[in-house]
């Protein structure tokens, strides 16, 4: 992309931001505070789980920010057509993006999701789901994490749709456990429309399956992701 | 041709008097329950919650607590050690009603006690039985074509003996009314009160009910109940057809077949209808067809129903409806009516639940329009 390399790093902080605003504040304190704001820079790296040991050469890879997404997940029950849904369509998250004529390289992939913001369509349930399933011995309400350092994704066929499996990490309850994601890639006007399917197992997480009144969850969770991304290089011109 | 319409104008005062509010649980699609068996004891709805179904019933109330089982010596013994749910429900359905502009209003009160028992025996046995005590008869619109069964002060109206096979495959014999497709509680719409599906109407039927992951199938085959019309006793059979269509728990679409001979004449319906939820709102309809041969007056004719719902949850505790009908009978029973109705049912706690409406209808050929306004308390025990 041409963009020269102590620009781009500060670009990570962009792909944990809650909006575009947020983003924009937090580049430019950044960019003034010289040193010191590489250091926070790097503590947020780190703690983002993200090795910078392996951190691939930027000058072909474009930051990508997810500008709408969602996620919903749906587990079965033992009672039968008895099934609960939930959907959060305040998904944030951001990659990397490097293009080229074999397919398209994911770097970096982040997606988190507020805890609080997942909804069942019923409160009380809501309430259940956050005390049992994701606050934590202290009780805390970590954020749902994904990240993963990179995903190969080729063309499936004609149609124009990237596809790609990207292992990494799954944090809930601030526990990581390895997760696989089958994602979509699919290029639209303003960018790129991703869309992924995964498993969870609640048994790994050591979470009960939650139960009322003889319905039973069951231990398989299915997640689905549907998110925008655009490239954010005009925003970087605008910072630099 | 004046009595029939003098028949067709009883007909459109009876609706317009005895509708009830849809405090409507098909609404529930709208959270991905596509039947009535997650939270009911009966698959086709009706009687006792299940204890998940009190659960959720008290969730999606306006105290949205936690439901807790009272679990004392009164409650066992009530219980027979959880064999036995039971509740009393009691309605006090208010209205008052128009048959035309500057014409003085008729005012009513029917108020119902309704005794609820769902009793587990062994072996997949189980009996439901409901009961209705009543002052005044809500019968369906009385037609010559059609006439509504016998009511009385006392209503047996489910009396089934079931036996489950599997967790998804049971059978149940004895009298309820007949499975159909949109479960509106009200009684008095046309897809109801003019296919034989009002209060009063439960024939003695053997029925089966299947469900499968995405379809759920209801043959039945039907004998009178007793209480019909000289004329009317009513034997056949049809089956019940849904299919969720994307797998999403979220689209449920359906058909209905029927077909009944009685020593008055026979009748054959074919009807669709769908059930489809988006987070806070859905859409509840349902397109009946009934071909009618009466020998009693030499006649064949058409019926069309036409039931159409838009519901929105504004709170958990709070469901807002559009509804909109239409009714058509060819002649020579001509009719034509159209109606529509605007109501808010809200769940104070999983023990009250109030309802208020307003409807109107027009008649088409002779132009009149009718109103009326619906206000109900519904009050039931819960332990």
């Amino acid at each position: 992309m041409g963009v020269p390399k102590s620009s781009l790093r500060l670009w990570w902080p962009t792909f944990c931001c809650t909006s575009n605003h947020t983003c924009e504040v937090q580049l430019a304190m950044k960019q003034k505070t010289g040193g010191l704001a590489f250091l926070g820079l790097a503590a947020t790296v780190l703690a983002a789980g993200v090795p910078t040991s392996q951190t691939p050469d930027p000058v072909d890879a474009s930051p990508v920010r997810v500008s709408g997404g969602s996620v919903s997940f749906e587990v079965a029950t033992n009672v039968f057509a008895t099934t609960v849904r939930g959907k959060s369509s305040a998904l944030t998250g951001g990659t990397r993006l490097r293009d080229s004529a074999s397919g398209l390289r994911l770097e970096q992939l982040e997606a988190v999701v507020p805890v609080a913001s997942l909804r069942t369509g019923i409160t009380l349930r809501d309430e259940h789901m956050r005390k049992y399933i994701f606050q934590t011995a202290d009780g805390q309400l970590p954020d749902v994490r994904f990240s993963a350092d990179k995903a190969e994704c080729s063309l499936a066929d004609t149609s124009g749709v990237y596809a790609c499996v990207t292992s990494g990490a799954l944090a809930i309850r601030g526990t990581r456990q390895p997760f696989a994601m089958a994602l979509k890639v699919t290029r639209d006007a303003d960018g790129f429309h991703v869309s992924g399917d995964g498993k969870v197992a609640l048994s790994m997480y050591g979470i009960e399956r939650p139960s009322q009144f003889g319905v039973r969850t069951d231990d398989e969770v299915k997640i689905h992701l549907e998110l925008s991304a655009r490239t954010t290089a005009t925003t970087t011109a605008r910072v630099r | 041709m004046k009595r029939q319409l003098a028949f067709a104008l009883v007909g459109a005062m009876g609706v317009v008097i005895h509708a009830s509010p849809a405090i409507a649980l098909p609404t529930m699609i709208r959270l991905g329950y596509t039947g009535c068996a997650s939270c009911h004891y009966a698959p086709q709805g009706g009687g006792p919650l299940n204890p998940y179904g009190r659960a959720i019933d008290e969730a999606q109330s306006l105290r949205a607590g936690e439901y807790r089982p009272r679990d004392n010596k009164v409650v066992r013994a009530l219980g027979w050690s959880g064999r036995i749910a039971q509740d009393l429900r009691l309605v006090f359905p208010m209205q008052r009603a128009w048959a035309a502009a500057h014409q003085p209003a008729e005012a009513s009160f029917r108020p119902r006690l309704l005794y609820r028992n769902f009793t587990e025996l062994p072996r997949g046995f189980a009996v439901h039985v409901t009961i209705t005590g009543e002052t005044d008869a809500v019968p369906r619109p009385a037609l010559v074509y059609d006439p509504s069964g016998r009511s009385s002060s006392a209503v047996v109206d489910v009396a089934l003996l079931r036996y489950r096979i599997a967790p998804t495959l049971e059978l149940s014999a004895g009298r309820d009314q007949l499975p159909s497709g949109v479960t509106i509680p009200d009684l008095g719409v046309f897809i109801k009160a003019r296919n034989r599906l009002g209060y009063y109407d439960a024939p003695t039927q053997v029925k089966m009910h299947w469900a499968g992951k995405r379809h759920r199938l209801t043959p039945f085959a039907y004998a009178p109940g007793g209480n019909e019309a000289t004329g009317e006793r009513e034997s056949g059979g049809g089956t019940l057809a849904e299919f969720d269509a994307f797998g999403n728990q979220r689209a449920v679409v359906g058909l209905s077949l029927l077909r009944g001979r009685s020593p008055n004449g026979n009748r054959q319906m074919v009807g669709a209808h769908a059930r489809l939820g988006f987070g806070s709102w859905g859409i509840l309809a349902q397109h009946d067809v009934t071909d009618r041969a009466r020998e009693d007056v030499q006649a064949s004719f058409r019926q069309h129903t036409t039931y159409g719902h838009v519901f929105w949850a504004a709170r958990e505790w709070l469901v807002a409806s559009a509804i909109g009908e239409r009714l058509s009978v060819q002649r020579p029973f001509e009719e034509r009516l159209n109606a529509g109705k605007i109501e808010v049912a809200a769940r104070l706690t999983s023990v009250a639940t109030i309802g208020a409406g307003v409807r109107m209808q027009r008649d088409v050929l002779t132009r009149r329009v009718s109103s009326s306004v619906m206000f109900q308390v519904a009050l039931k025990t819960a332990y």
